[in-house]
């Protein structure tokens, strides 16, 4: 069975009382609806918590980049100006909705919303941890690059339907962006689903375990080059630097959303910055081992046996602690990717697709074949456990 | 009840979708409804518990096939004017006899195949139960590289020769008279 939030919490007293009392009051079975009310619940969390993660990134791209450049950054509201991204909310609702005159309405209203059902979609399958995950579909990571293509149709359709020649130009660009780089990620991902052996983000990061030479990314030589490849290529998905080259500002104003104003536009922003905690979060559960907690912590297990906790107690701070992993693994990997847009010019067109087609695709291919060779030559053993047995070896022959 | 819920949602946008396509008059709209359809193709997959089939429908159709039509919408200007320069419509709209002619006789002919089809489903009503959330991905997997083999292959090699095609027309032609 494959667990989820809803499967989690149904192991709590409480939730089971809740469940007797309200079949009683309500006289049917009410497990069903208790379960969606939970599930329920815990989306709106989800996408609240995850909209709050957004703003507060681009605080955090507005402070970093601030450090990188020795500027003090937004320092006016809240401690540090931590309360900037709420101000710029509401300045951006407050702000005239304009269309162009000369734009498609329909599509133009359409395509902010596209972006954003596309990333809120993907956050059903993201493993925060062993409990906290709202459905672990079997073809979780498939449906995952299944939904993040509608951001894809969402830059193409703003960038088309503002009616001006740099949204034209930016939307294309960041269309053919996208689906050229879903190629080597997608090969990636694959090369990783082959070491794990199914779709499932259970599968993924149950296949790893909580200490970093467990971890996919330190399996084999070629998925430690697949990490590097699937992070530059959802650099590039995310149209983020150097790979912005949708929105580049030196060239096409502000790319596929220039016509864009008020919320419209902070839309497009709010799906950016989801967007790349979405991706850091699957590189983390692909290759970072995912939620994972070293010592068996995230079971409870050890604390039952150790500490004599109550079961539910220690199982409920083996969740705390792998959020914490995990959330503390993406956040690195978010903070580098505001590192490199600062430190790195932008690329060229030419040299967008060059990277791509003649170097990204064709290793990440190799590594895919390099991956199925040492799955079959190494019977799935990570090259740790190959190194520590022949060190055990030796030495027990002496 | 859920399944239920979620099969008429999916059908309801299957189907509007599908109407909506046929009924814009704006090719570029046209292409959007036809995403909202394959979205709603999806969620009956999801249905009848093909998770996979639902989410290779989601990759294939809304990650490719759109946007390749898009763009062959955008680069063709299919939306610019629908008439030529005499004033006559470029494109076939609604209400000429000879589409609703063509569209009938293929709606006709494409019920009575399928009608074939699913004739021994609505003969005997009591199917089998559906068997609950079994993963699916394995048993295609191993059907794909056993019975189906050949198929496979020739697909693969089709593919392969879309690849070497689009890669010699994009080609840069080189001049030879020098």
């Amino acid at each position: 069975m494959n667990s989820t939030v809803v499967t989690y919490l149904s192991q709590s007293k409480e939730l089971t009382l809740a469940t007797e009392w309200l079949t009683k009051a309500l006289g049917f079975n009410a497990s069903s609806l208790v379960a969606f009310i939970v599930f329920a619940v815990v989306c709106l969390i989800v996408v609240g918590v995850m909209s709050t993660i957004g703003g507060l990134g681009t605080y955090a791209e507005r402070k970093i980049s601030a450090d990188l450049q020795m500027r003090v950054g937004p320092n006016r509201v809240g401690p540090y100006g931590i309360l900037q991204f709420l101000a710029d909310g509401v300045k951006m609702i407050l702000k005239e909705d304009i269309i162009p005159s000369g734009a498609d309405r329909f599509t133009f209203i359409l395509a902010p919303f596209l972006c954003l059902i596309g990333v809120f979609a993907t956050l059903a399958v993201v493993p925060f941890s062993s409990g906290f995950m709202l459905a672990d579909l079997n073809v979780g990571i498939f449906y995952l690059l299944g939904m993040a293509s509608l951001v894809g149709v969402g830059v193409f359709l703003g960038g088309y339907a503002s009616n001006s020649k740099w949204s034209m130009l930016g939307g294309m660009r960041g269309a053919s962006q996208i689906i050229s780089y879903e190629i080597p990620a997608t090969i990636t991902i694959i090369s990783i689903v082959l070491l794990a052996g199914g779709l499932s983000m259970g599968t993924l990061i149950g296949g790893q375990g909580g200490m970093p030479q467990q971890w996919y990314l330190f399996h084999n030589p070629f998925s430690f080059i697949g990490f590097f490849i699937f992070f530059i290529a959802s650099l590039a998905e995310t149209n983020r630097a150097p790979f912005d080259l949708p929105e580049a500002e030196s060239e096409l104003v502000s790319g596929y959303h220039t016509e864009y104003s008020g919320m419209r536009f902070g839309l497009f922003a709010l799906a950016e910055y989801i967007e790349v905690f979405v991706v850091c979060g699957v590189a983390t559960a692909l290759f970072l081992g995912g939620y994972k907690v070293p010592f068996d912590l995230g079971t409870g297990s050890i604390l039952v046996e150790k500490l004599g906790m109550d079961e539910m107690l220690a199982k409920n701070l083996g969740q705390i602690l792998e959020i914490g992993s995990f959330f503390t693994k993406t956040l690195g990997l978010y903070y580098v990717v505001i590192w490199v847009r600062w430190t790195l010019p932008r690329l060229r067109v030419d040299q967008l697709m060059t990277l791509c087609w003649k170097y990204l695709t064709p290793i990440a291919i190799f590594n895919l074949l390099g991956c199925a060779v040492w799955m079959y030559a190494f019977d799935g053993k990570s090259i740790y456990s190959l190194l520590f047995e022949s060190v055990a070896s030796v030495a027990g022959h002496h | 009840m859920f399944t239920n819920t979620l099969f008429l949602l999916s059908a309801a946008l299957t189907i509007g979708g599908a109407f909506a396509v046929v009924y814009s008059e704006n090719l570029m709209h046209a292409c959007i409804f036809l995403l909202a359809s394959f979205f709603g193709v999806a969620g009956l997959y999801a249905c009848i518990g093909a998770d996979f089939l639902a989410a290779t429908q989601l990759v294939v159709y809304a990650g490719g096939v759109v946007i390749l039509m898009l763009f062959a919408i955008m680069l063709t200007g299919g939306t610019a004017n629908n008439f030529n320069r005499f004033g006559l419509e470029k494109i076939a709209a609604m209400g000429n006899k000879k589409t609703y002619f063509m569209a009938g006789i293929t709606a006709v002919v494409s019920s009575l195949v399928l009608l074939k089809i699913i004739a021994n489903v609505l003969r005997n009503q009591s199917s089998a139960a559906l068997e609950a959330n079994l993963p699916t991905v394995e048993r295609i997997g191993t059907v794909l590289a056993t019975d189906h083999i050949l198929a496979f292959e020739i697909s693969s090699v089709l593919l392969l020769g879309a690849l070497i095609g689009a890669a010699v027309i994009s080609r840069p032609r080189t001049e030879k008279n020098d």
